[in-house]
C-alpha cells in the first residue's frame, strides 16, 4: 500500500509516496537520498539512524514512514547553517570525538535535541541523553566534552 | 520485513473495523518499538497495521475522579517527566524512565508496553503495584480490566481481537504512598530488564501497607500477596526479620527461567536483592 | 570550516586536527550504503546454512528463479573456486558441505532487496546432517571427525603448518632451554619455588563494527570487475578475488570509501567473493548485499574461541623459570586467516617476560563455529588473558608485589626472547612504572558503599605485527600549482587516524605546512592508489608511515635540485622550511608555489628545468627470517614489537556481582608519538573496547545456532557502562626502521585490559574467574560460593 505523505526536513518539504511497511529510515536513504542517518541494526538498538522528528530524538528504523507524515524532520545535513558548523560539529571536531564516523551522525542528533531542551546538560544527562547511540571507536569520553564544550559555547553565543 | 497495510482511523468505529476484520492479522501500532523488530523477524506477520495515535483519549494524561488517566499512547519519556505522574505516581515514571534508552523512550508507548505483555515489560511491575484499570474499547464496547487480570502469559494478554486499548486508570494511591522501581540488567545503558521490583507502600492505622510486583521472573508480571501480606502484617516499619521472610516468600512465588541474560537461579537471588533496596529506598521515604 | 586559519610548520609530534573530521560531522561522508550506483542496480541475499556441519545434497533454485523480479541465483557450482589469505580452504558458496551456521550456500539476484529476501526463502536446499564439532580442544583430538577431510589438497604459504587427517590447521611449536616435545625437564621445574597451572576459556566475540559488511560489485561486459567494499584490505581483496576466480589483477578494481568501523572485521575477504560471483550472474549491473546486523554475526567473522592450558614457574626470588602452554584456537569452519593467529599465539606465546625455558603449542583448529579471523590484538588478548592472570598468582605465591613482579620479568631491549630473536628497542618497565603512578598503585583505596570492594590490578602485554615476512607499503606525492601536496596512499582510515598521520609526515618530511597536504585515499581505490597490503596489525603508522615519509624525501630531493641548479648553488646547503626552499649559504629564498609544477629556469636563463613534482616512496621488511618448524626458533620472527601496561581500579558489588570500573590507566610504548592527541584517543577508546570485550560472548545452542546474534542479546558498552575514568601516556623509545622512531598502538590499547579486570576483580574479592565473559552473574555466584567454602570451613 503507496501513502503520499509529506515530510519537513532540515526546512525544506518534501513530498513521497511511501510503503506502508518502510520504516523512515529506509524512506530517508534509499528514496530521498538524505544518508546521514545510518543503518546500523535497524532494530532499535545502535542509535545510527537516530533523527530528530519534531524536537525529538526516535531512531528512524523504529518509526514506520507513513507514521511521520507532515513531521518537521532534523538530520545531520541541516545541522551547519549559511555554511558555519553548528557548535555540536566544531566541539566533535575540536576534542576529536570523530573516529571511525559512522555513529557520529546519530550522535550529533540526540546531542543536538539534548542541548536543544536541556542547555546547561549534567554529564549524567548526557550519558543518559546518548545511552542509544553506540559507538565502537571512541570509548565516548570524547563525546561527552564535545557536548559539555558545545553546551558552555552555545551558551556564550546567546 | 513482510509487506502490510497501514491505516490512520480519526476514530474509534472505523478503528475498530478496520482491527476486526476477519482473516486478516491486524495489529494497532502505537509507537511501533515492538511491532518493527518483530515485524522484520517476521515472528508477527500483520497484513494489517492501525495507527491509533489520533483516537480521542490516547494522548491525555490528566486528573479523574478516581485518579490519574494515562492515555494508552503516552510515551515513555511523556509519563516520566509528567509532573502529575511524579507527584502521586513516581514508581510509574521509574519504571518508564528504565526502558530501552531515550529514542525508544520517545515512541514507546505505555500501551504498547503492557500490550506485548513481555514478562520482562518495565512498566508492568509499577501498573500492578498502582492497582491500575485497563480502559479497552473493542467490538462490544468498552470494559475495564483489572492489571492483575490483564496478562495472561509471555505475549499473551486479555485482549480480544479489535480491541484498542484506550487507556489506564491509576486509582489514587492512599495517602502517604511512596514507590520504588529497581531493576538489573547485563549493561548499564539500554538493556532488557533481568529482574524488576515494584513496591510500594503506605501509611495505614497500624503500620504499613505493602505492595510488591515482580517483572522477568515469570510468564508474566506478578504481584506477590504472600510477602505483601507479610510486610503489611509488621506493626510498624517491617524489621529485618519480616523483611527476609517476604523476600523469601516473593522468591518462592516467583518462577523464573534460564535464558541468555540470566539463569533462575541469579534471577531469584536478584530478586532478594532488589527487593530489599526497593524496600530500603521505600522506608527511608515513608 | 574552522574559525581560524591553522599554519603548522613540523606537525610530526603536535596533536592537529584530524584530517577527516570534518565531512563525518557534516553527514558528507559517504560509506559504501551511501552511494549511489543508479537505477540500474541489482540486490542480492545470500542462502545461509541452517545446520553447523553438514553435506549438501541438492541445491533447487528453480523456485526463487522463477519468483518475479529475480534475476539469477548463484550457487557453489558457479564458484568452484578456493579463496583464503593464508590457508585457502574456502569456497565462495558451499560446495560439498557446509560448516558453519550462517554459511553461504547460495546468492539470490533481484530487482530489489525484499524480492531478493522473500525469493532466498525459496531456495531449497537439502542436507544431510552431520555431527557438529565446537569446542577446540575437543575438535583437536586424533580421532574426531573431519571438518575438511581434503585438507592435505589445500594450498598454504611454507611458514603455516597443518597437519591433514586432523582439524588441526596450524600447528606452531616453541622449543626454547631445556625443553623437549615432552615439556620443560622436570629439573627446572624442581627449581620452582612456586607453580601455578590452569586452563582458561574464553568464547567467540565479535567486532560490532556499527557499519555492518556491504558490497557493491559490477561485472562488466568486457570483463572488468569493480568492487566497493569498505575494507581494511583492499589490495589483498583484489588479490585474493583475482586469484581466487581467475580475473586479471588489473581487471578487478576495488574502490573503498570511509570505513565504518574495522577492528580487523574488514580486514581479508570475507562477504566480497560471493558479491563478484553473484555480479559476474547478471553482468552490467552493479549489484549490492548488505548484512543485516544479525547475519553480520554469524556471515561475517569473529574473534576466535580459545583453550588455553599453561603452567608457569619461577624461583623464590621470582625469576621465572618455565613455562609450558597449549594454545587451541576454536578458529572456525575456515582458517584461511586464522592460521596465523595461532602462529602469532605461538611465537608470542610467553608474552612480555623473559622465560628461559619455554615448550609452546599452537593451533587453530576447525570448529563448526562462524569464521575465526582477524581482531584487534590478533591473538594476544586471548592468550594474555591466562599469562597475566598466572602471573599475579605466582606473585602472590612467592609474596611479591605483582608490579614489582612484573617488573623484574619483564622484557627488556636487547634480551634474545623466545624465538631467539634480539628484542627491538622499547621500555617496558617505564610503562609500568606510569601505569602504577596513574592509577596511584601503592595508595589506599575505600570502597564507596559496605556491599561493594575495591581492588586494583594490573597486566602488561606484548603484540608484534603478524603478517607474512614482506608486506609492502607505496606512496605518491604529488604537487599542485599552489604548492599544496596530493599524498597518495593504499592504507585505509578506519577511524584510527592514518590519513592523519600521513598528512602530518607528509608535511614534515616535505618542510611544508600541515595545512597544505590533502591525502587522496578516499577511496583507496586499487586503480588509482599506490600499493598497500593490507591496513591490519598496527602497522600502517610504521609501514606506509616509512613510505609517506620516502616519498616526501623523493619529492623534496626533487625540489632542491631544481633550486640549487638555478640559483648555482650546491643542494647540501638547501633546505625547506615552512613551504620555502631556502638556502642557508647565501640566504636566498624561493617560495614552492608554481616551481613545483612549472620548474625554473636554468641557471643561465636559456631554458626550463624540472617539471611537475611527483615523489614515490615505498617501504617492505626485507629482514625477518622463516622459523624452525620444530622449535619455533629463528634469527627475526617479527619486525617489532609495541609494548605497554595496563593498571585498573575497580569495585564489586557484591549484592549483584556487578563491575563498577573507577579508572584504567594505560601506558604504551609507542617509539614517537606523531600525533599525542590521537593516541590518546586509541587509548581512550581501546580501554573501553577491551573492558566491553571482557563482558561479551557468542553463544551456541546444542546445534550450533547462535542464540545471542544481535544487538538486543550482544551487549556491548554503551555510554553508561564506560570507566569513570580512563588516563593514559606513552613512552618514546625509539623504533630504529620506524618514520621518526614511531611504531604503532592502535590494537595494545585493550590486549591486556580483560586480565588487568581479573586481576583487579581478584584483589577485590579473591576470586580468580579464568573463562571469560565476566558476567555479574558468573562473579555473584562464585562470590557466594566462596562465602559458603568460608562459612563450612
Ligand atoms: C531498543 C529497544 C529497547 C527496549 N527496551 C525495553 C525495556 O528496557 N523495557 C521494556 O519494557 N521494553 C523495552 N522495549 C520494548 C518496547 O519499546 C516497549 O514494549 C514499548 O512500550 C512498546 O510500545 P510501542 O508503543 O512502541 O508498541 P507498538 O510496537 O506500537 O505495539 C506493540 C504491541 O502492542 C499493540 N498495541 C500497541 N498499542 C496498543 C493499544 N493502545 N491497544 C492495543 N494494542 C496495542 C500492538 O498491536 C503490538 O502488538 C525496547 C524496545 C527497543 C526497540
Ligand atoms: S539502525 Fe536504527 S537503531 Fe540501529
Ligand atoms: S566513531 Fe566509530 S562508531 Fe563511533
Amino acid at each position: 500500500m503507496l501513502h503520499e505523505i509529506t515530510l519537513k526536513i532540515n526546512g525544506e518539504e518534501y513530498q513521497v509516496a511511501v510503503k506502508s511497511h518502510h520504516t523512515l529510515l529506509t524512506v530517508l536513504r534509499e528514496q530521498l537520498g538524505i544518508t546521514s542517518p545510518k543503518r546500523g541494526c535497524e532494530n532499535g538498538e545502535c542509535g545510527a539512524c537516530t533523527v530528530i522528528l519534531d524536537g525529538k530524538p526516535v531512531n528512524s528504523c523504529m518509526v514506520l514512514a507513513v507514521e511521520a507524515d507532515g513531521s518537521t524532520i532534523e538530520t545531520t545535513e541541516g545541522l551547519a547553517k549559511d555554511g558555519n558548523l553548528h557548535p555540536l560539529q566544531e566541539a566533535f571536531i575540536e576534542h576529536n570525538a570523530v573516529q571511525c564516523g559512522f555513529c557520529t551522525p546519530g550522535m550529533l542528533m540526540s546531542a543536538k535535541a539534548l542541548l536543544d531542551f536541556n542547555p546547561h546538560p549534567t554529564e549524567e544527562d548526557i550519558k543518559v541523553a546518548l545511552a542509544g547511540n553506540l559507538c565502537r571507536c571512541t570509548g565516548y569520553y570524547r563525546i561527552i566534552e564535545a557536548v559539555k564544550d558545545a553546551a558552555v559555547k552555545m551558551e556564550a553565543e546567546k | 520485513m513482510r509487506p502490510f497495510d497501514y491505516y490512520k482511523p480519526k476514530d474509534f468505529q472505523e478503528a475498530i473495523a478496520l482491527l476486526s476484520q476477519e482473516g486478516k492479522k491486524t495489529f494497532p501500532v502505537a509507537g511501533a518499538t515492538d511491532l518493527i523488530p518483530m515485524a522484520r523477524d517476521e515472528r508477527w506477520l500483520p497484513d494489517i497495521v492501525v495507527d491509533i495515535k489520533a483516537l480521542p483519549g490516547l494522548r491525555e494524561l490528566k486528573l479523574i475522579d478516581e485518579g490519574l488517566y494515562v492515555g494508552a499512547a503516552m510515551t515513555m519519556n511523556e509519563i516520566a517527566a509528567s509532573p502529575l505522574v511524579k507527584s502521586t505516581w513516581d514508581v510509574l515514571a521509574q519504571g518508564a524512565s528504565s526502558v530501552g534508552h531515550n529514542q525508544v523512550r520517545n515512541r514507546a508507548t505505555v500501551g504498547g508496553n503492557i500490550a506485548t505483555s513481555s514478562p520482562a515489560a518495565d512498566t508492568p511491575p509499577s501498573l500492578l503495584v498502582l492497582e491500575a484499570i485497563v480502559v479497552v474499547r473493542g467490538p462490544e464496547g468498552e470494559r475495564r480490566i483489572p492489571i492483575t487480570e490483564f496478562f495472561l502469559g509471555p505475549r499473551r494478554n486479555a485482549l480480544k481481537k479489535g480491541e484498542i486499548i484506550v487507556g489506564l486508570i491509576l486509582p489514587t494511591p492512599p495517602e502517604g504512598a511512596v514507590g520504588s522501581y529497581h531493576r538489573i540488567s547485563r549493561r548499564h545503558g539500554a538493556d532488557l530488564a533481568i529482574v524488576g521490583v515494584a513496591v510500594l507502600a503506605y501509611p495505614k492505622a497500624e503500620g504499613f501497607g505493602w505492595r510488591v510486583a515482580l517483572g522477568a521472573v515469570a510468564p508474566t508480571p506478578i504481584r506477590v500477596p504472600q510477602a505483601e501480606a507479610t510486610l503489611s502484617a509488621a506493626p510498624g516499619k517491617p524489621d529485618e526479620a519480616v523483611i527476609s521472610q517476604a523476600i523469601q516468600e516473593a522468591v518462592a512465588a516467583s518462577r523464573p527461567i534460564d535464558d541468555i541474560r540470566a539463569t533462575a537461579k541469579y534471577r531469584r537471588e536478584m530478586i532478594a536483592t532488589l527487593m530489599r533496596k526497593a524496600i530500603e529506598d521505600v522506608l527511608e521515604k515513608l | 570550516m574552522s574559525k581560524k586559519q591553522q599554519h603548522t610548520v613540523d606537525p610530526v609530534g603536535k596533536s592537529v586536527p584530524r584530517v577527516d573530521a570534518f565531512e563525518k560531522v557534516t553527514g558528507e561522508a559517504k560509506y559504501v550504503d551511501d552511494m549511489f550506483f543508479g537505477p540500474d542496480m541489482y540486490y542480492g541475499k545470500l542462502v545461509l546454512s541452517p545446520h553447523a556441519h553438514a553435506i549438501i545434497k541438492k541445491v533447487d533454485v528453480s523456485k526463487a528463479l522463477a519468483y518475479p523480479g529475480v534475476k539469477a541465483v548463484v550457487t557453489g557450482e558457479d564458484t568452484p573456486y578456493r579463496i583464503g589469505l593464508y590457508m585457502q580452504d574456502r569456497y565462495i558458496f558451499a560446495r560439498d558441505r557446509v560448516r558453519y551456521v550462517g554459511e553461504p550456500v547460495a546468492g539470490v539476484i533481484a530487482i530489489s532487496e525484499e524480492i531478493a529476501e522473500a525469493a532466498a526463502k525459496l531456495v531449497e536446499v537439502e542436507y544431510e546432517v552431520l555431527e557438529p564439532l565446537f569446542d577446540p580442544y575437543e575438535a583437536a583430538q586424533p580421532g574426531a571427525p573431519l571438518i575438511h577431510p581434503d585438507m592435505e589438497s589445500y594450498t598454504w604459504p611454507p611458514f603455516i603448518f597443518p597437519e591433514p587427517g586432523t582439524n588441526v590447521s596450524e600447528h606452531f611449536k616453541l622449543r626454547r632451554g631445556n625443553v623437549s616435545d615432552e615439556g620443560v625437564a622436570q629439573e627446572v621445574w624442581d627449581q620452582c619455588a612456586a607453580i601455578v597451572e590452569q586452563t582458561f576459556r574464553l568464547p567467540p566475540i565479535q567486532h560490532v563494527p556499527i557499519e555492518t559488511h556491504v558490497a557493491v560489485a559490477l561485472w562488466e561486459l568486457d570483463g572488468k570487475v569493480t568492487l566497493w567494499s569498505p575494507s581494511q584490505s583492499p589490495f589483498a581483496q583484489r588479490d585474493l578475488i583475482a586469484q581466487g576466480m581467475g580475473i586479471s589483477h588489473g581487471d578487478l578494481r576495488v574502490i573503498s570509501p570511509y570505513v565504518g568501523g574495522g577492528f580487523g572485521g574488514k580486514a581479508g575477504v570475507s562477504i566480497e567473493a560471493n558479491v563478484v560471483a553473484m555480479a559476474r550472474a547478471v553482468k552490467g549491473h552493479p549489484v549490492k548485499v548488505r548484512m543485516t546486523r544479525e547475519e553480520e554475526f554469524t556471515t561475517t567473522n569473529v574473534r576466535q574461541s580459545l583453550y588455553a592450558h599453561t603452567k608457569i614457574g619461577c624461583d623464590a626470588e621470582g625469576n621465572l623459570l618455565a613455562m609450558e602452554t597449549e594454545y587451541y584456537f576454536g578458529g572456525g569452519g575456515y582458517n584461511d586467516y586464522g592460521v596465523n593467529i595461532a602462529r602469532a599465539a605461538g611465537y608470542s606465546c610467553t608474552g612480555p617476560y623473559r622465560i628461559p625455558n619455554v615448550k609452546g603449542d599452537s593451533r587453530s583448529v576447525y570448529t563448526n563455529t562462524p569464521i575465526g579471523s582477524a581482531m584487534r590484538g590478533f591473538g594476544m588478548p586471548e592468550i594474555h588473558w591466562g599469562i597475566e592472570q598466572i602471573m599475579d598468582q605466582l606473585a602472590e605465591k612467592i609474596g611479591m608485589d605483582p608490579a614489582e613482579f612484573r617488573r623484574k620479568n619483564a622484557v627488556r631491549t636487547g634480551d634474545t626472547i623466545l624465538t631467539g630473536m634480539k628484542m627491538t628497542p622499547i621500555n617496558l618497565v617505564a610503562c609500568i612504572d606510569k601505569a602504577k603512578e596513574l592509577i596511584g598503585w601503592d595508595e589506599e583505596k575505600k570502597p564507596s558503599a559496605p556491599n561493594k570492594k575495591r581492588g586494583v590490578g594490573i597486566a602488561i602485554m606484548w603484540k608484534a605485527p603478524a603478517m607474512p615476512p614482506n608486506p609492502g607499503s607505496s606512496a605518491i606525492v604529488r604537487f599542485n600549482e599552489d604548492a599544496t601536496v596530493n599524498v597518495y596512499v593504499g592504507g585505509q582510515e578506519i577511524g584510527q587516524g592514518a590519513f592523519t598521520v600521513a598528512a602530518q609526515m607528509a608535511a614534515q618530511a616535505l618542510g611544508v605546512p600541515f595545512e597544505w597536504v590533502r591525502v587522496s585515499a578516499n577511496p583507496v581505490d586499487t586503480k588509482y592508489s599506490p600499493y598497500e597490503w593490507q591496513t591490519v596489525a598496527s602497522r600502517i603508522t610504521w609501514s606506509m608511515g616509512n613510505a609517506v615519509k620516502r616519498a616526501a624525501e623523493d619529492a623534496r630531493r626533487q625540489i632542491i635540485d631544481i633550486v640549487a641548479k638555478y640559483w648555482d648553488e650546491d643542494p647540501e646547503d638547501l633546505d625547506i622550511r615552512d613551504g620555502v626552499v631556502i638556502s642557508y649559504k647565501s640566504e636566498r629564498e624561493q617560495p614552492l608555489k608554481k616551481m613545483v609544477i612549472y620548474g625554473l629556469p636554468n641557471e643561465n636563463y636559456e631554458g626550463w628545468q624540472g617539471g611537475p613534482i611527483i615523489g614515490r616512496g615505498k617501504f617492505m621488511p626485507t629482514y625477518v627470517t622463516n622459523l624452525d618448524p620444530e622449535t619455533g626458533q629463528g634469527t627475526r620472527a617479527v619486525v617489532h614489537y609495541t609494548v605497554g601496561a595496563q593498571a585498573v581500579d575497580l569495585e564489586v558489588d557484591t549484592e549483584t556481582g556487578q563491575i563498577e570500573i573507577i579508572k584504567i590507566a594505560s601506558v604504551y610504548d609507542v617509539g614517537k608519538a606523531i600525533n599525542p592527541d590521537l593516541i590518546m584517543t586509541q587509548i581512550e577508546g581501546g580501554a573501553v573496547h577491551g573492558m566491553s570485550s571482557a563482558f561479551e560472548g557468542i553463544f551456541f545452542d546444542k546445534d550450533g545456532r547462535p542464540i545471542n546474534a544481535s544487538l538486543v542479546d550482544y551487549k556491548i558498552a554503551t555510554i553508561q557502562d564506560i570507566p569513570k575514568k580512563v588516563v593514559g601516556d606513552y613512552v618514546e623509545t625509539p623504533l630504529p626502521d620506524g618514520p621518526w622512531g614511531a611504531r604503532g598502538v592502535g590494537e595494545h590499547v585493550m590486549v591486556q585490559t580483560a586480565p588487568a579486570i581479573a586481576n583487579a576483580i581478584y584483589n577485590a574479592i579473591g576470586i580468580r574467574v579464568p573463562d571469560l565473559p565476566l558476567s555479574a552473574e558468573k562473579i555473584y555466584t562464585a562470590i557466594k560460593e566462596k562465602e559458603a567454602k568460608e562459612k563450612g570451613e
